[in-house]
């Protein structure tokens, strides 16, 4: 991130003076690369010494419901995990990302597991720093932005209104409501026959009836899925935090939304992991035929 | 920013095993977490009967066979949370979408009724994810 630490003092909060925490980005956030790195970023604006953790390593075994032992073990060493940040490192507080990972810590790792640290969702600290990180917002953003929104996850994180708070500081954008659907990402509506198209017929019915140039996501999971609609309709999908960075003049790729559209990772990249796996692993994901037709 | 709430059990799966019965015995069957559940639309039972729907919840949080109504909501469940503000029990402790999870998990192991959906490669799907975007060092620091 060259050029970035440049632009610290401008949100006029000393690096590091509000804490340390261990970032928690989850599993499936590991397509979206871009996204761990900005939000790592936009908590060290708002004064947070970051340490990012993610990935099989810390899963919180929400997904393994028919394995209640493993899930058992899974959620008891994450937790373990956590606690030795906190008792070794003074990390005190897990910011999650994931709706998921962040009521499967409040609604069952805890009550099983004894818990030494605070938990609190990204956009609540973003937007409780957003006068702060509002001063970096200096590159106007001129979208008419519908943001995609569900019911859940509200029940633990008013999480619609914290991105939205966040995302209109932007000079120059306009932001939409759109339609509040079930479930609490795009992945839990995906594992339902027949719920995931109407849901994004919808959003995207009223995106254009609101003639709107952006769909903004919340979570991974909804911008996954709906990437692969980009530009239909000459509509834009970007994440919440794309939108920021762009506004605080950074470098806002999207791989994964270009290798839905056809671009694919460099030849040394798919050298490294194998090209039998990118056939096997990857390939059939990024050519899933996209939501709407 | 919250503080989770303490331990309740030696582990998740002993914390579910003790909280289905627990949940089930605060639940009153009267249907208003179906009334709620947008999914209900979704999987075509708007027109079942809400509290006998909810009585399978009970049924099936305690480990025994639930009404097929009871099995299919409770396999769609996406989370949308509706459920937790409308229970007029969870003042008294229900949260009711842990109830519905609970009677999803005893209806995939205990009676049977649902299938595992379980995905073999999603794990390896997302590391292979991570060794094509993160640079050695970022593997090394975040996913340890």
């Amino acid at each position: 991130m060259a050029g970035v630490t440049t632009q610290h003092e401008a949100s006029g909060i000393p690096k590091g003076s509000a804490g340390k925490v261990t970032f928690w980005f989850g599993c499936n956030m590991l397509r979206h690369a871009e996204l761990i790195r900005l939000s790592m970023l936009l908590l060290e604006k708002a004064g947070y010494d970051v340490e990012a953790a993610g990935g099989p390593g810390y899963c919180c075994g929400t997904a393994h419901d028919h394995q209640p032992k493993a899930a058992s073990t899974m959620s008891a060493r994450t937790v373990d995990r956590f606690n030795e940040r906190a008792q070794s490192e003074g990390r005190g507080t897990v910011v999650t990302w994931c709706p998921s990972c962040h009521m499967h810590m409040h609604d069952i790792m805890a009550p099983g597991n004894p818990v030494q640290f605070d938990v609190a969702h990204v956009t609540e600290m973003l937007a409780d720093a957003g006068p702060s990180l509002a001063r970096l917002f200096t590159t106007p953003v001129p979208r008419r932005v519908m943001l995609h929104r569900h019911h859940g996850f509200n029940s633990h994180v008013a999480v619609n209104d914290k991105v939205r708070s966040l995302i209109e500081r932007i000079p120059g954008i306009e932001v939409v409501d759109g339609p509040a659907e079930a479930g609490h990402m795009c992945s839990s509506l995906a594992a339902v026959p027949g719920a995931l198209e109407p849901a994004a017929r919808r959003l995207w019915t009223e995106a254009v009836a609101q003639r709107c140039d952006t769909v903004a996501t919340i979570f991974h999971s909804c911008h996954r899925e709906l990437a692969g609609l980009d530009n239909r309709d000459g509509i834009r999908v970007r994440n919440w935090v794309h939108l920021l960075a762009e506004a605080m003049g950074l470098p806002a790729a999207d791989a994964y939304r270009d290798w839905k559209a056809g671009g694919a990772p460099d030849i040394a990249a798919i050298e490294r992991v194998g090209e039998a796996h990118f056939e096997k692993l990857i390939v059939p994901e990024l050519r899933k035929p996209a939501v709407l037709r | 920013m919250t503080r989770p709430p303490p331990a309740q059990a030696t582990s998740t799966e002993a914390y579910l095993r003790d909280a289905g019965p627990r949940l089930a015995d605060l639940c009153t069957a009267c249907g208003a977490c179906f009334v709620a559940c947008p999914m209900v639309d979704v999987i075509g039972l708007r027109g079942a009967d809400a509290s006998a729907a909810s009585a399978g919840l009970r049924l099936l949080a305690r480990g025994e066979a639930g009404p097929d109504e009871t099995v299919k909501w409770a396999g769609a469940c996406a989370k949308s949370g509706l459920c937790i503000a409308a229970c007029p029990e969870r003042e008294a402790g229900l949260d009711a979408m842990l109830l519905v999870r609970i009677a999803r998990q005893r209806a995939i192991n205990d009676t049977r009724q649902l299938g595992a959906k379980g995905d073999p490669l999603a794990f390896p799907r997302v590391k292979t994810f991570a060794r094509l975007q993160l640079t050695d060092e970022e593997q090394k620091r975040w996913l340890e």
